[in-house]
């Protein structure tokens, strides 16, 4: 297992975000969590890179365990690529060097090598003609595609995608999830909080579904959304369908 | 009437020409106190966030003390409360008074221009395995530098005219030369007004410096739009 998450707690003052949550996710498998707002998804995959702590239970991933205070969380960070809702890309480098930065810095890699692995990710998502241009000068679709680019550079073992077309026009939410299909077609391990039910039927091996920091249901695609046994995961699939 | 005029041109033309060689004096204390205040204001304002509380308030005091005393009292203070057991010149004494400071004005502007930056920004760099120093060195300080260049421009303008205050301790600058050419040759009015044009051309001079600075640091889009 790639991915242990064992009874995992993480409470915001009198809230419980995740409520003794465990799951596991195997090497390859792209898990779809979906569910309403406030359900826990985002503050369990946010517990994975330690953006988050949690108060009890654990979680390890490629077998480091996660702790925000311990000497190794920068080397799990290295294992876990992320992508934000908000894209959260460098405002201040261009595109190439949004790419290269972390490459240089923390992988330790040269600038011919971090240069080439960063236009191999550009083409690969299709935006090589932008590598010179800012963040602020590219729509939503291509700042996403190019936080994926961005994420990959580091070469991680897992993917961990926060709600990446949420705050996309509708128009963009297809070039991005083109690049996550073709990223999951090509065996990496993926932990996806999203809202387009579609893409979890076509591309998840596995759909969780979350509400008020449970796990209340998790399968394949067709038995999770076409055939839900529990009366929640119905009643929210009744309203986003 | 001409004669008047004529004579007043001469006058004013005397002065700037005994107040020159002073100009350079006040530009290199500025120039070096400033200098000073930004390295300890950096140090400082990062300092004050710290998530160690005690460093982190060590640094508020640091701010609030420097901040509630006057900058002359300073002056005494470090020329002859310090200077006697040191044996600090003139010079150095009025640098570290004046860096001193504005340190603690440059810290507030470095961590307020720190805070700035969306928690994104750190999320991301941290999620691609950057330490907390590399966040700040390669992510998070080059967007606030754009930030606070402005304000920061303005506190370097205010410690050109705070240099003057140096005078008091003998340093012979642009403020302490008028001193002396008054107490020759007794002409106040024309001596104070030369005196005054002086840092107000060097003033006016750096607002348009930083214009064009501004300008240079500025990146497409930055700023306007979400990223």
């Amino acid at each position: 297992m790639i991915i242990e998450i064992k009874n995992a707690v993480c409470r915001f003052d009198d809230i419980v975000a995740v409520d003794n949550v465990s799951l596991d996710i195997k090497k390859g498998e792209v898990v779809v969590i979906i569910g309403p707002s406030g359900s826990g998804k985002s503050t369990l995959l946010r517990g994975l890179n330690a953006l988050q702590s949690f108060q009890s239970g654990s979680i390890a991933v490629d077998g480091i365990k996660v702790d925000k205070n311990s000497k190794n969380i920068h080397d799990l960070r290295l294992e876990v690529g992320m992508v934000f809702q908000q894209f959260n890309l460098f405002p201040h480098l261009s595109v190439i060097n949004n790419i290269v930065l972390a490459q240089k810095v923390v992988r330790r890699r040269s600038s011919d090598e971090s240069e080439k692995k960063a236009w191999q990710l550009l083409e690969m998502v299709g935006l090589t003609d932008k590598a010179e241009a800012y963040p602020a000068q590219l729509s939503g679709g291509q700042k996403q595609r190019v936080a994926i680019a961005r994420a990959l550079a580091m070469d991680p073992k897992i993917m961990l995608f926060d709600e990446v077309t949420s705050a996309l026009d509708p128009e963009m939410i297809g070039e991005v999830l083109e690049v996550m299909k073709e990223l999951a077609s090509k065996g990496m391990t993926m932990l996806v909080v999203s809202h387009e039910i579609g893409f979890a039927r076509e591309v998840a091996d596995r759909v969780v579904f979350m509400d008020n920091g449970k796990i209340i249901e998790t399968g394949t695609p067709s038995e999770v959304i076409d055939s839900p046994k529990e009366k929640r995961t119905q009643d929210f699939l009744s309203k986003v369908l | 009437m001409i004669e008047w005029i004529s004579k007043q041109v001469v006058l004013y033309w005397d002065i700037f020409k005994y107040l020159l060689p002073a100009v350079p004096y006040t530009i290199l204390i500025t120039v070096c106190s400033f200098v000073l205040a930004l390295i300890l204001g950096l140090i400082v304002g990062v300092l004050r966030i710290s998530r160690v509380r005690s460093v982190a308030y060590l640094a508020g005091l640091y701010i609030n003390v420097i901040r509630g005393i006057p900058l002359l009292v300073q002056i005494f203070f470090i020329y002859f409360g310090l200077g006697g057991i040191l044996n600090l010149d003139r010079f150095f004494a009025g640098v570290i008074a004046v860096g001193i400071c504005y340190s603690a004005y440059l810290a507030e502007i470095f961590r307020s221009g720190i805070e700035a930056i969306s928690v994104g920004q750190h999320e991301a760099a941290q999620s691609l395995g950057m330490t907390r120093f590399q966040t700040l060195r390669h992510v998070i300080l080059p967007q606030s530098m754009r930030i606070v260049l402005p304000p920061i421009a303005n506190e370097f303008i205010a410690s050109l005219k705070d240099s003057s205050l140096v005078s008091i301790i003998g340093m012979r600058e642009l403020t302490r030369a008028g001193r002396e050419y008054y107490s020759q040759y007794f002409v106040d009015f024309q001596t104070w007004f030369m005196v005054g044009l002086i840092y107000l051309i060097m003033t006016i001079t750096l607002s348009k410096v930083v214009k064009y600075l501004e300008k240079v640091y500025s990146v497409k889009g930055f700023g306007s739009q979400k990223t």
